[in-house]
């Protein structure tokens, strides 16, 4: 019951954070608005994914390097595929990519359980055989997006019963976050492998014990961190238009909000919610920096120190709370 | 009388709502900047040439510059954020010509001036200052392919995969090659523009023990003299940009012959100045504003004049000593070393 209170404490910490920064932007910008809260959740959501696929494979007890090489991949393979193609074929891209992810993913756990290299070595080597791969695909950025693939992170929905002062608060790309991430992982946390996730990320030994298919379990959470890079893939493609075979910042950057988002890095404690808070803090704490026009050769150090000093924090009151 | 109050307020407001739209469209003017490659001489000039251009224009109060290595996606994010942040232009080196399209026209939407320097960018509204890329590859590899006597093979050292300017100079290298059907290229590479890939590049192709003629480079230049002279290869002729260092080289390195053709980074001061024409209402005749490029080479006393003129040992090797252009730039060589903005 503790554990689960302080679980559930980390993540209502870093959500008054991110409502905190949310105050200190409208404070530095005193415009800011709906409009400027679409951009944010446009800009997160590459990066909400690479959390996603992280998250599952770091409750796992693993950790997926190739998680950037893989959105790589699957966006210019995306983009190659669309360009040129009828609005109608984008709507079998999509679910090949998806299951492209999902199936480069289980390779990376069957090389994994097959091999018994450890995980950090195989999705290193996996990391560069994807990146040429991708070079394969698109030597260079290009290709193209169907337009109601791109329209889907633009916008507003209309709600019914709603005025339209509210609805501009809900962005398209929000609700695509939400819908595409409850999906997978609500099913997928109330089932049994889901449990058997978990299980293997606190001890490999002791859920083998108990019975829980360890080696089936592993793959599939790097197949379902496979096909969240996938989506992650196709969210860089519905943004930019393109596809861009050189991999971008999202490996590290998916690794610090796994962290920041109150996962163990070691595996079986955490949730989704925590990294994809996270994540949202990280990008806000850029939006602050550019408004604030802090010299851009600072910034980095500035998203440093915050990440570090948040999570020494965090390890502090959770010491406290455990010797008390 | 409370609908008369209720009037009267909403005209007041609305009357300073106009005076404020007025206002940030009068000096002095907030410039964003965005741009995607951290830690490039050729890149980290044409920030400071963007600093200097607003300090010496005095019409700029605040410079806001997203200045980090990221890809299209993060580029966009960054120009959202400039567009929060109510800037009231914008200068951006496109990551990718086409990938930022969307950010750039709801900037333009927003009210907001978008110049992009160096290298172009498909969003129609968006106005284009940049050296003219396609010539700038075109003059080197004429030169080159006269000094190999028409003839040979010819190593072709490329920029990044995908890059506008790197697309407009393959197209001037090839308008070249198509004039002279004896020369071959040997090697075509990418050197992603970064001195460390390049020299690994040439160095390989060295040890492969296979003869060349001549080296175009893209840029990346001075290394590959360099590994040249470790190797005690061959000194073929070669091409490269007007870096400080490599405009050394063509000085001082026996038995060298090569040519630098300008590609200033100060591009980026022009990107200022053209911002600041289009607020106040000048907008050019053409969208795309193109500068011409020059060439400078150490085969003849005219041209090793002037490379002796455009020589300056105090920049940085990997700055191009073209550090500014005329009727475009107006800051002062201590300015832009200084690589200080308005308020700072």
């Amino acid at each position: 019951m503790k554990h689960h209170f302080r679980r559930q404490g980390w993540v209502a910490g870093l959500f008054a954070l991110l409502v905190a920064l949310f105050i200190l932007t409208k404070f530095i910008q005193p415009n800011y608005g709906a409009g400027d809260l679409g951009s944010l959740v446009r800009a997160v959501l590459p990066y909400a994914f690479a959390v996603a696929a992280q998250t599952v494979v770091v409750i796992a007890g693993g950790i997926d390097l190739s998680v950037a090489a893989m959105m790589a991949l699957t966006s210019v393979t995306a983009a190659s595929m669309m360009a040129g193609a009828s609005e109608e074929y984008a709507l079998l891209v999509v679910p090949f990519v998806l299951a492209m992810g999902f199936a480069l993913g289980a390779v990376n756990g069957i090389l994994i359980v097959v091999s018994r290299v450890p995980d950090i070595v195989v999705t290193l080597a996996t990391l560069f055989m994807l990146q040429g791969a991708a070079l394969l695909v698109l030597g260079a950025p290009g290709g193209g997006a169907a337009e109601w693939l791109k329209s889907l992170v633009v916008g507003t929905i209309p709600l019914p019963g709603l005025p339209d002062s509210v609805t501009a608060w809900i962005p398209k790309s929000l609700v695509l976050l939400v819908v595409l991430l409850c999906i997978v992982w609500i099913p997928l946390n109330r089932s049994k492998l889901g449990l058997s996730i978990y299980a293997i990320g606190s001890s490999e030994l002791a859920a083998f014990r108990s019975g829980v298919p360890v080696a089936r379990t592993k793959i599939l959470a790097y197949a379902f961190a496979g096909l969240f890079a996938a989506m992650g893939g196709l969210s860089l493609t519905m943004s930019t238009g393109i596809g861009a075979p050189i991999p971008g910042p999202y490996l590290l950057a998916s690794v610090a909000a796994v962290v920041l988002g109150g996962v163990a890095l070691g595996g079986g404690k955490g949730s989704l919610l925590g990294p994809i808070i996270a994540v949202f803090v990280l990008r806000l704490v850029r939006t602050d920096l550019t408004l604030l026009a802090i010299d851009p050769n600072v910034t980095a150090i500035v998203e440093g120190s915050i990440m570090v000093a948040v999570v020494m924090f965090g390890a502090f009151i959770t010491m406290r709370s455990r010797s008390s | 009388m409370l609908k008369k109050k209720l009037v009267g307020a909403l005209l007041a407001s609305a009357a300073l709502a106009a005076s404020l739209g007025a206002a940030s469209a009068e000096a002095p003017y907030t410039i964003g900047v965005s741009n995607t490659v951290q830690g490039n001489g050729w890149r980290e000039e044409m920030i400071c040439a963007i600093k200097a251009q607003a300090l010496a224009s005095g019409k700029v109060d605040k410079l806001n510059i997203a200045h980090r290595n990221t890809d299209a996606a993060g580029q966009a994010e960054d120009i959202r954020n400039l567009i929060s942040a109510k800037v009231d232009a914008i200068v951006v080196n496109p990551a990718d010509p086409a990938g930022i399209k969307d950010a750039l026209a709801e900037a333009t939407k927003a009210g907001i001036v978008v110049v992009a320097v160096d290298q172009a960018v498909t969003e129609p509204s968006a106005y284009i200052i940049s050296n003219n890329q396609e010539q700038y590859a075109y003059l080197g590899a004429k030169w080159l392919f006269e000094q190999m006597g028409g003839k040979g093979n010819v190593v072709y050292m490329r920029g990044a995969a995908g890059a506008s300017a790197d697309s407009d100079r393959d197209r001037g290298f090839k308008k070249a090659l198509a004039e002279f059907p004896d020369v071959k290229v040997a090697q075509e590479t990418f050197t992603g523009w970064q001195q460390d890939q390049g020299k690994q590049q040439i160095l390989d192709y060295i040890a492969t023990g296979v003869p060349f003629d001549g080296i175009w480079t893209s840029g990346i230049d001075n290394v590959i003299v360099d590994a040249l002279v470790e190797s005690q290869a061959t000194l073929v002729p070669v091409v490269g940009a007007d870096n400080a260092g490599f405009v050394g080289q063509l000085q001082s390195v026996e038995g060298l012959k090569g040519a630098a053709v300008t590609n200033p980074g100060s591009i980026g001061g022009a990107g200022v100045t053209l911002a600041l024409q289009i607020l106040e209402g000048q907008k050019p005749a053409e969208q795309t504003v193109l500068v011409e490029p020059e060439l400078w080479e150490n085969a003849t006393d005219a041209g090793k004049e002037k490379l002796k003129t455009a020589a300056d040992s105090s920049l940085s090797p990997e700055w191009p000593v073209s550090i500014s252009i005329p009727n475009w730039t107006t800051y002062s060589k201590e300015q832009i070393v200084a690589c200080k903005g308005p308020g700072e």
